[in-house]
């Protein structure tokens, strides 16, 4: 058969929604956009323990410690699913992790944005799991097999994370003068960045269709973020917050139209200009060096007590 | 690091069934981590963990484009048999569904395909079993029964949080 | 419940839950920043387990003093906490933080199982439901040393010098007050001093089989709980800022 030919049946398979699995025949251009799709979005998960994860030893509340505490190691689990679902595709975790730290992979921008209050942990959980939800309920029908699994996987816990934050959200809305002030300066920070988090306009996303048609996205970024604002623009403003953005409304379609976005500041945070890229790649650096001492007493102990590459 | 395949059972009347992979370096270690990783909430009555590399796996296109060839070669051995049989949005890959015993990987499988022949296998992997290390039943409760008090991170907890009585129809629920 | 014994076990039961406490923040710190992708989630796990049972310890305090867990966790400071003071020190390097853990697990272990047949039916009850977490944890941290005592000379060197520096402030686990006689002699909370015969019998053989050597000629720490070192200020610092910020609302 031909690659053509080859080509031609793998996407009758995926119009017949069949679940591509390890092992199988794909297009190499199918395989690398995969393996970017998915450790980005797993670097993502794990970096994105960190603007949280700041704020554990400062939870003001017993209950609130706890749920931050699960919160962030859902997303440590979120990335290790992920790169298990990568892993599938013929990479190992450890050369794409090091793409990551050598700063050559990407990770969502949102990440590289810093927490600066209690009440970021709040509208973190909200907005920006609230926008990552819509994209990952969105990849749970991918085509890939082991991709939508962990996306099925990921999103059962999201829904956590989502409503935690949104109870903090319209507790600290209905609070205190202090809460109150708090939490609409994370939301005018937080606003522009989850709306930009969910990509290039449609007109910009070069990726977009060829992920379509191989049943990897099944819908765009516009249609997403639309759906977006539909779900939150409402309730905050019902809050009392207000949301920054005074070009925001609805028209009598029900369609939301927002101002305009500054894709300049998106694009510089993408590239890695963002104010807390360095701190937050550094992080997980020293997490990787201070932690190579461990891995290799771990891999001394295996090889003295089953010799070497006993499970390899 | 080396990789293991990590099997969850729910509970009695559910198989074991692959849930994703660890990292470890021996068999004890990997079992804590597949705890630690895929027992977060409820619920688990036993896990199972096999390295990665011990599977011996073919899809069903695969199966199609190079048909099995099945040899004496090797010791003859237990091997434990898992498949996919559908494509449903799942959380999870193959279930376990029985044994077979022969000499090597590809007989195992060649075999498994027979002896299982109730559905039609999308993906098939055969694991010898004694390449499995199951966790200790005296200890089950210790290790799976604690994560159904963690119910605060259970989103059920959090009830239908908002300000706005009607609009929205759970729009972001996808438990399974 | 006449008062003196009233007292003698608030204190106790407010030890514990410091314990748990302060050791659950420590172990949260590394959440995102441990050696590996599966420790994030393990000492994530430990954390909240250690914070889950505070909690439940903290009620038990309530209904004794009648203030809420958030208050005694957020209100109090450094020199009203009753934990000792090796679960106060920094998290330390991935040996410290291991060894630290199975030497206490060790102990909960024997303290847990002695407690479930505690005349105060109340703190028995809560036990039993912590148990399996610990038989738990103490697999966990024991696999742990295990590993970094064989591993390679680094990893032992480095559990070594954690268990120079801890093995001294161990002893501040079986201390005894006068009131625990009290408590003793009521079945209410198990003497101290008589669990470390058996927490010795549990730790040193492991110890040894994992290549440590308990220091021998140490100074034993026989300050009473509530003496404390600076870091448990520091610790406090971080903790209370955000409910001190704002005494007023509702977190
Ligand atoms: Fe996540
Ligand atoms: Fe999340």
């Amino acid at each position: 058969m031909t690659e053509e030919q080859k080509t031609a049946e793998f996407e009758e398979r995926i119009g017949r929604d069949e679940k591509i699995e390890p092992g199988d025949w794909m297009p190499e251009k199918y395989r690398k956009q995969l393996i970017r799709m998915i450790s980005q979005h797993a670097h993502s998960e794990v970096i994105g323990m960190l603007p949280e994860g700041k704020w554990i030893p400062h939870a003001p509340s017993l209950r609130r410690k706890m749920i931050l505490i699960a919160k962030v190691q859902d997303e440590a689990g979120h990335g290790q699913y992920l790169y298990h679902a990568a892993e599938t595709l013929g990479v190992t975790r450890e050369e794409l992790y090091q793409a990551f730290l050598d700063g050559r992979a990407k990770y969502s921008s949102i990440f590289n944005y810093p927490s600066l209050s209690w009440a970021d942990v709040g509208m973190i959980g909200w907005l920006v799991d609230g926008a990552a939800i819509k994209n990952q309920t969105m990849l749970a029908q991918c085509s890939y097999g082991p991709y939508s699994r962990a996306m099925v996987r990921i999103c059962a816990e999201e829904t956590f994370h989502h409503k935690q934050g949104k109870e903090m959200v319209l507790k600290y809305a209905a609070g205190t003068a202090k809460q109150r002030d708090m939490v609409q300066d994370a939301l005018n920070r937080y606003w522009w960045p989850s709306l930009m988090m969910l990509g290039p306009h449609d007109s910009e996303s070069t990726n977009t269709p060829q992920l379509v048609k191989w049943g990897v996205k099944t819908k765009t970024n516009d249609e997403v973020r639309q759906e977006f604002i539909a779900e939150t623009a409402p309730e905050l403003i019902a809050s009392g917050l207000t949301i920054p953005d005074p070009d925001l409304h609805q028209d009598e379609d029900g369609v939301w139209h927002h101002g305009p976005i500054d894709w300049d500041e998106f694009w510089n945070v993408v590239k890695g200009n963002g104010p807390c890229n360095a701190e937050r790649l550094g992080m997980r650096q020293d997490a990787h060096d201070n932690g190579q001492w461990v891995r290799d007493a771990l891999e001394a102990y295996s090889e003295k007590k089953y010799g070497a590459a006993a499970f390899a | 690091m080396a990789r293991w395949e990590v099997f969850k059972k729910d509970n009695a009347r559910k198989p074991y069934q692959a849930v994703g992979s660890v990292h470890a370096v021996d068999p004890e270690h990997a079992l804590h981590n597949a705890k630690n990783v895929f027992v977060r909430r409820p619920a688990a009555v036993s896990l199972w963990v096999a390295p990665a590399a011990a599977i011996f796996s073919r899809s069903a296109e695969e199966l199609e484009n190079q048909p099995l060839d099945p040899t004496a070669n090797g010791h003859e051995q237990r091997y434990l048999v898992f498949r996919k049989a559908s494509n449903r949005r799942s959380m999870t890959f193959m279930d376990h569904i029985g044994e077979t015993s022969a000499p090597n990987g590809e007989s195992a499988l060649a075999q498994a395909i027979d002896q299982f022949d109730d559905k039609p296998g999308l993906a098939w992997w055969v694991i010898p079993a004694e390449a499995i290390t199951a966790s200790e039943e005296d200890v089950a409760e210790a290790w799976f029964a604690p994560a159904a008090t963690k119910t605060y991170k259970q989103q059920s907890q959090y009830g239908f949080v908002s300000k706005l009585r009607e609009g929205r129809k759970g729009a972001v629920t996808s438990d399974e | 419940m006449n008062n003196a014994l009233k007292n003698a076990l608030l204190n106790r039961l407010i030890g514990m839950a410091d314990d748990e406490l302060i050791l659950s923040h420590r172990n949260a710190e590394w959440t995102g920043h441990a050696p590996l992708l599966e420790e994030d989630i393990a000492l994530a796990n430990l954390a909240q387990d250690e914070l889950g049972h505070a909690t439940v310890l903290l009620g038990l305090v309530e209904e004794l003093n009648g203030k809420t867990p958030d208050q005694m966790a957020y209100f109090r400071d450094a020199a009203e906490f009753r934990n000792v003071q090796f679960l106060e020190l920094p998290k330390g390097d991935w040996a410290f933080t291991m060894l630290r853990q199975y030497l206490f697990d060790a102990y909960e272990t024997i303290l847990y199982n002695r407690l479930l047949t505690s005349s105060y039916q109340p703190l028995a009850d809560v036990v039993a439901k912590f148990r399996g977490e610990e038989i738990y944890h103490l697999r966990h941290s024991h696999m742990w040393v295990e590993r970094l005592g064989l591993g390679t000379d680094e990893s032992l060197g480095r559990l070594q010098a954690a268990l120079d520096q801890m093995w001294p402030l161990t002893a501040q686990l079986f201390q005894v007050s006068e009131a625990d006689n009290l408590l003793s002699e009521e079945g209410v909370f198990p003497l101290a001093a008589d669990m470390a015969d058996e927490w010795q019998e549990i730790v040193l053989p492991h110890l040894a089989n994992c290549s440590l050597h308990v220091p021998t000629h140490a100074t034993m720490l026989l300050a009473g709980r509530e003496t404390h070192t600076h870091f448990l200020n520091d610790l406090l610092t971080d903790m209370q800022q955000v409910a001190r910020w704002d005494p007023s609302a509702e977190w």
